[in-house]
């Protein structure tokens, strides 16, 4: 920088040629030079002003916009992390034959806690128990209290009016999660073929459903298969009949102080199960634990339509019958004589009250339920042919149906099969089977001698089985069952317009322990074809104890018990069938001709 | 003797002086401290208690202060001024062993009836003494090396204290506050732009040491900074200020939930909801349209600051009332950004509008000594 001098030479001889005071040029210089910095300092300032007036613009500008922009913004909770993205929540509903719901999907909310932000962690926990009686006040607050515990479920769902009573609590750290959850519309009908349902993998933001137990759990994948994109898995069920063939056996189970009954209905040239019931049933919707002592067969879960193997008593004679017949063994009319004694294996065969039929023809020993006469029938047809035909009707295995608990109902065959196994399986003991493994045996003879695998599928067409037996023997086996409820032992199973055929079975339980039978205690049963003149339908209905008091003494067999409920429950299901009634006589004797 | 000395007799004197005060300004201050009160009202759930009715007894008392200020002549101040850096220089250093822990760190000097945080007093002392600095230099010596380092040190050693607290937000205020102050004295850009650097290198050096054992700052300062980054990272813990702050602001949306129907605040999602966090409230229940009127009444003060400032030709009067300008442009600009996730939460107060006793206080005696300037400018 170049400084002017304060006093430059030549102007201080210039005045003070001209006899002036040159300090007034230094004077004035010195003036000029503070003007010049002030002016320069000003200028400067100015400047910085300047500087500092575009910041502040700037911060205005930046904050202002950002201002608008988180005032446009949505106020959206951020997602910390995406759990339950992966869970596919979707699963397809069950519907009846007709299309009628069974199960569904609802909508609801769990309940969780985020126990930091909690204001009032005390409050809200006594709060809690007084909405949820089951959660107990001092355990909430415990957890609450839990530093260490960020996250918890309270409830994995709830009903609207919980979830706005949780909401009245006001309490920030309790959050609700959308989630889907199974429905039953129907409450306890069909219990044990769906099963049940709950959460599987868990998010805050959806949960997985996963069936636990009857078709759900036995279709599980299939129902939570994307590529379904939400068709209904069709039943084979019918709404209508199950409803009502829980109603008349529930009250015939009522009626009879039976423990425990179970019923199935099997469309005989399908194999469609129509309804299939055990009592006691529970509800779905809300399962109940299972039992932790005491007998599984006591628990309401129990299927005893598929899981109950029992002896089925004199219910099997027919398939000693039948076999005999398609053997070529006897006719109807082949005289066998069933006076005692009869001794096999050492055992001495008796007969229900002692009776003693005399020589009577196949059919009556079916007519009249002869344990001797069915005996040596087994006996002509000797035990390995026996088996290879019961086989063949299913008996050795589980029911193929689709309920996980169809697993479980294996049945309970003689180790070795001898003579007297033969004898004693012919009318029905020495064998535990399940009610559905009988109504399938009973559906190859209503079908004519072929055998159908039960289903809880809806089925397009009758089922291509295989033949078990003939064409002629089918029939004529027919004609004996339904001579047994016009002339035997299941008079009571007459249902006017549809006529009836089937047989009765009443076996004494055996002890659970030390071996040896109740005298006081039985299962009866009934398996019965309609109509009898052309079979659709075959229905097996078993009352576990079921005891008839209207007597002097106690009844206990089946054509007093079971043959009453089922013809009750035909009376009323034939219509919903579909079936008209034929009020013309029945004509069995035309038929008998046909057989010959 | 200074050239505004020789011009006393043109200044008003003793009960004149009150036309003289700067009234738009103490309007806009009432307005501002009345939007304070209505939100404070609010946060507590409609009631005066227990923030809005001590608010107002300080602000009353706050305005008596102003007033007393503004009474004395600018030059009693300016005298002072290197007085009352020493004081609360010394308060500082004692609030470092003896203060009482507020929020995990040590900020409060206990008086009984107030709790005093010398820190809030460094901030206009420093401005002071910086314009009463640059008052006495020479103009042609302010750049000058050795006259540079002494002003550094002044604003470095109170920083530092702070600092220890620790409270970063203050600490860097002071920084801020007292670096512009230098630049509008005139001080020469070449110091800031190697200053800027030095910063820049500072922060990379900062981040360099996390994890080593010569980590510069506090672990939560980190985690506030990483937060700052990406809130979400963390939304229960420390992002959890920032993200129910946004949500407040986002759910206000143009016009507002209306007075008192605030559920972000009201239902204590928002933390601080009546110190730091106040703007938040306001722009939920009042929305942009809120927000953005309470951010006009700050500009409006500051156009007055400077307005004031430009019409005095007294050098400490004018640099006095722009670093008190600055101070207030500081804590509302940081306050704001650090709401609206524009900047990390370091704990600084909105002005005025916050609960917080000494902080209004001590702004409303800056506010006298502005007042003071004002009615005592030369004429």
């Amino acid at each position: 920088m170049i400084r002017r001098p304060l006093r430059p030479l030549a102007r201080i001889l210039e005045a003070r040629a001209k006899g002036e005071n040159p300090d007034a040029i230094e004077r004035e210089n010195r003036r000029l030079r503070h003007e010049e910095m002030r002016d320069r300092a000003r200028v400067r300032a100015e400047g910085r002003l300047l500087v500092l007036g575009l910041t502040f613009f700037c911060a205005f500008s930046v904050i202002g916009v950002r201002m608008g922009m988180l005032a446009a913004s949505e106020p959206s909770e951020p997602r910390a992390q995406a759990s339950g993205a992966s869970i596919i929540a979707s699963r397809a509903d069950i519907v009846d034959r007709h299309g009628r719901l069974l199960a569904t999907n609802m909508s609801t909310h769990s309940l969780y806690a985020h126990p930091r932000q909690m204001i009032e962690p005390a409050r809200a926990a006594r709060e809690l128990a007084a909405i949820f009686p089951d959660l107990k006040e001092a355990d909430l607050a415990r957890r609450f209290a839990d530093p260490d515990r960020k996250f918890m479920w309270v409830r994995k769902k709830l009903s609207p009016e919980q979830m706005q009573a949780v909401h009245d609590i006001g309490e920030p750290g309790l959050l609700f999660g959308p989630r889907e959850m199974r429905l039953y519309p129907n409450g306890a009908l069909a219990a044990h073929v769906l099963g049940g349902a709950s959460f599987g993998r868990e998010g805050v933001h959806s949960a997985e459903v996963i069936g636990t137990a009857g078709i759900e759990k036995f279709l599980d994948e299939e129902l939570r298969d994307p590529a379904r994109e939400g068709a209904p898995l069709e039943l084979s069920l019918d709404l209508t009949v199950q409803s009502a063939a829980e109603q008349v056996l529930e009250a015939g189970m009522t009626l009879l102080n039976a423990k425990g009954a179970a019923s199935v209905l099997m469309d005989v040239r399908t194999g469609e199960v129509i309804s299939i019931v055990s009592l006691p049933d529970f509800d779905p919707n809300d399962r109940p634990n299972p039992l932790v002592e005491g007998n599984a067969s006591d628990s309401p879960l129990f299927n005893r339509a598929v899981q109950g193997v029992y002896e089925l008593g004199s219910t099997f004679k027919i398939f000693a019958a039948v076999q005999a017949m398609d053997l070529g063994l006897v006719n109807p009319q082949t005289v066998i004589d069933t006076r005692p004694p009869m001794k096999v294996g050492g055992h001495r065969i008796g007969e229900f009250d002692n009776h003693n039929y005399g020589e009577i023809p196949v059919e009556t020993v079916i007519v009249k339920s002869s344990n001797r006469g069915t005996g040596k029938l087994a006996l002509a047809i000797g035990p390995t042919r026996q088996q290879a035909f019961l086989k063949s009707l299913g008996f050795f295995e589980a029911t193929p149906l689709e309920i996980v608990e169809a697993r479980g109902g294996a049945p309970l065959l003689p180790e070795r099969w001898t003579d007297l196994s033969a004898v004693t399986i012919s009318y029905g003991h020495g064998i535990s089977t399940s009610p559905l493994h009988l109504a399938a045996g009973y559906a190859a003879i209503a079908n004519d001698g072929i055998a159908v695998r039960p289903t809880l599928l809806k089925q397009r067409g009758p089922q291509a089985g295989e033949r078990v037996m003939s064409e002629r023997a089918a029939l004529a086996a027919q004609v004996m069952l339904r001579k047994v409820v016009t002339e035997g032992t299941a008079s009571f199973g007459e249902v006017p317009g549809y006529h009836v055929g089937g047989k009765t079975g009443t076996a004494d339980k055996p002890k659970e322990r030390g071996g040896g039978y109740y005298t006081d205690k039985v299962i009866a049963t009934f398996a019965a074809l309609f109509p009898a003149h052309d079979p659709r339908y075959v229905l097996v209905v078993t009352l576990d104890e079921p005891v008839e008091t209207s007597g002097t003494k106690p009844r206990r067999t089946a054509g007093w018990t079971a043959v009453p409920v089922a013809a009750e429950m035909i009376s009323r299901i034939a219509p919903l069938l579909g079936l008209r009634p034929d009020h013309r006589s029945a004509a069995p004797e035309a038929l008998i001709e046909a057989s010959r | 003797m200074t050239y505004l000395e020789h011009k006393v007799k043109s200044v008003p004197a003793g009960w004149r002086k009150v036309l003289f005060l700067n009234w738009p300004l103490i309007l806009l201050l009432s307005a501002v401290a009345g939007v304070g009160f209505l939100m404070l009202y609010s946060v507590a759930g409609g009631s005066f208690r227990p923030w809005a009715e001590p608010q107002m007894k300080r602000f009353a008392m706050g305005l008596a202060l102003m007033a007393v200020v503004a009474m004395v002549p600018i030059w009693f101040w300016r005298n002072l001024s290197f007085v009352a850096y020493l004081v609360a220089l010394a308060l500082l250093v004692f609030v470092t062993f003896f203060g009482t822990a507020a929020g995990g760190s040590q900020r409060w000097i206990d008086l009984g009836f107030m709790r005093l945080q010398p820190s809030e007093l460094m901030k206009v002392t420093l401005v002071m003494l910086l314009a009463a600095y640059y008052d006495w230099l020479p103009l042609k010596k302010t750049s000058r090396p050795l006259w540079v380092i002494l002003p550094v040190l002044l604003i470095l050693l109170p920083a530092g204290l702070v600092f220890e607290q620790p409270d970063l937000g203050t600490a860097l205020l002071i920084l801020m506050g007292g670096g512009l102050m230098m630049f509008l004295a005139g001080v020469h850009w070449a110091y800031f732009a190697a200053v800027i650097a030095l910063g820049g290198g500072l922060v990379l050096a900062v981040f360099e040491s996390k994890g080593t054992d010569w980590q510069l700052l506090g672990d939560y300062h980190y985690k506030r900074i990483e937060t700052f980054v990406d809130p979400t990272s963390d939304p229960l813990g420390a992002g959890y200020h920032i993200t129910q702050a946004k949500i407040a602001m986002g759910s206000g949306g143009w016009t507002g939930k209306g007075y008192m129907q605030g559920t972000q605040s009201r239902l204590n999602f928002l933390p601080e909801k009546h110190t730091d966090f106040i703007f938040n409230t306001l722009a939920e229940e009042f929305g942009f349209v809120g927000g953005f009127s309470l951010l006009i009444l700050y500009v409006l003060i500051l156009l007055f600051c400077i307005l004031s400032a430009v019409q005095n030709r007294d050098r400490y009067s004018s640099l006095l009332i722009l670093g008190i300008g600055v101070t207030f442009f500081l804590y509302f600009a940081v306050n704001m950004s650090m709401v609206m996730g524009l900047a990390p939460v370091v704990g600084v107060p909105l002005p005025l509008v916050s609960y917080g006793g000494s902080a209004m206080l001590v702004l409303m005696v800056a506010f006298g000594l502005v007042q003071s300037a004002h009615i005592h400018r030369p004429r």
